[in-house]
């Protein structure tokens, strides 16, 4: 072998994959990524069971003292959400009273499904989250993914185990938001994630007579619109809002759920039409 | 000599599983780790063109599965980090432990910085990211030098236990 095509053999190879990269079959490269993906699931998820199993045992050592008194709490809890419940029933009766009355269209309704968080995965370029529920419990791509405290994310990403779900921290992901008390839409988009602090998201398109700021802030929940979330679902708090440079409206910023990044438990809303 | 790659990729693996269980931990804080060029650093100082390069890009494609980037991201990246470190392996004392650390260093921080660049254009507020970026990139460096000569240890071990000599014949 000549000494020069020696020397530039690493990069010849390098040539030849880059190209035979790009040749390759959409179809093929999607095999790859399910396949290798599933290859780390049967380690991954096994890891979670083992916290969940450290979580118990954490758990045991707590007193039966300390237990009845969580007991009792979580009783007096229950009794106002049972409340809740029962009004909630009357309102959704009201809703299709009304519904049925007007001829509008149906609400969507949603099953569910409660999901343990296997793995987060929280760089500067993406926030995901990989649940230990996927196609064997009928989660499909798209479906929101909401907590206690608002909006999680969507699921972007399903698989026959397990499901990834795309953060609202992730600069990656827009949807359409209202600040509360208002019907006007604006963008909302995430990616400001400082190390040690809470993740923050940035609002576009904000009408001029909207203000807020870090003493006076405002709830921003979701629109409805696009059909993929809920509306009135909670994304945050608007800390910031500025004009923008068009002068046309504003910008702003949202300051997230500071719970995002210890997610231990979420719940999928899965569109009942979709089986 | 077939089997070379696929011990390469089963530590890989490995590595992949434990750093991800790291970066679940550290998602309180908001920190990540990305150790990139330990992916490709022995495969192409100890490994033979191919079989090397074969290991280079199924890491790339174990971690090209798991992150929200186009296809072949990951794969192309490391297997340019990949001809880039067999073309000098013959310049550099790649038996020694400091320089395969080194190596895989510099190699880390090219792949990151490269990555940073593809990547940073999605973000709404670009240079709000980089005090992120940068944070990450300290915190990658230091946990990368201090795990890399178990790995480097380990993947020579592997191959020792597979029957298969640690230094390749070029």
């Amino acid at each position: 072998m000549p000494p020069r095509f020696d020397q530039a053999r690493p990069f010849v190879t390098l040539g030849v994959v880059v190209l035979v990269w790009i040749l390759l079959p959409v179809v093929i490269k999607g095999f790859l990524r399910v396949s290798f993906f599933e290859l780390q699931a049967p380690v991954s998820v096994p890891a979670s069971y083992l916290r969940d199993l450290q979580d118990y045992w954490s758990l045991r050592v707590h007193s039966k003292t300390e237990l009845i008194a969580a007991g009792r709490d979580l009783a007096r809890v229950n009794a106002s959400y049972e409340l809740a419940s029962q009004q909630h029933a009357e309102f959704l009766a009201e809703i299709r009273r009304l519904e049925d009355l007007l001829r509008l269209p149906a609400h969507s309704q949603y099953r569910f499904e409660h999901a343990r968080v296997v793995r987060r995965d929280f760089s500067g370029w993406w926030q995901q989250l990989v649940i230990r529920k996927g196609r064997n419990y009928g989660i499909p791509v798209g479906a929101p993914v909401v907590f206690s405290g608002g909006v999680v994310g969507r699921v972007i990403a399903v698989h026959a185990y397990t499901a990834v779900v795309e953060l609202i921290s992730s600069p990656t992901l827009r949807l359409a938001a209202v600040v509360e008390g208002d019907t006007r839409p604006m963008s909302f988009q995430g990616g400001l994630n400082t190390t040690f602090g809470p993740a923050h998201g940035v609002i576009e398109f904000v009408p001029l007579d909207i203000f807020a700021s870090a003493n006076s802030t405002r709830r921003l929940v979701t629109s409805g619109l696009g059909g993929v979330f809920p509306p009135g679902l909670t994304l945050g708090q608007v800390v910031k809002i500025e004009p923008s440079t068009d002068g046309l409206f504003k910008t702003g910023e949202v300051l997230l759920d500071q719970r995002l990044g210890e997610l231990i438990e979420v719940t999928v809303l899965v569109p009942l039409n979709e089986g | 000599m077939r089997r070379r790659w696929l011990i390469i990729f089963l530590t890989l693996l490995l590595l992949w599983v434990l750093v991800a269980q790291v970066n679940h931990y550290l998602a309180l804080w908001r920190v990540y780790l990305f150790v990139g060029g330990l992916y490709v650093t022995y495969a192409a100082l100890q490994l033979p063109l191919r079989s090397g390069l074969a290991a280079s890009l199924l890491g790339g494609l174990l971690c090209d599965a798991n992150s929200p980037v186009p296809p072949g991201t990951h794969v192309i990246l490391f297997a340019a980090a990949h001809a880039v470190l067999f073309h000098v392996r013959d310049r550099v004392p790649r038996d020694q432990t400091i320089t395969r650390v080194i190596i895989a260093l510099l190699a880390n921080l090219a792949l990151f910085l490269v990555f940073s660049f593809l990547l940073i254009g999605l973000s709404p507020t670009p240079a709000a990211i980089w005090p992120r970026l940068i944070f990450d990139l300290v915190c990658s460096q230091v946990f990368l030098a201090l795990i890399a000569p178990w790995f480097f240890a380990l993947q020579g071990r592997a191959q020792e236990l597979a029957g298969l000599r640690e230094r390749s014949i070029y």
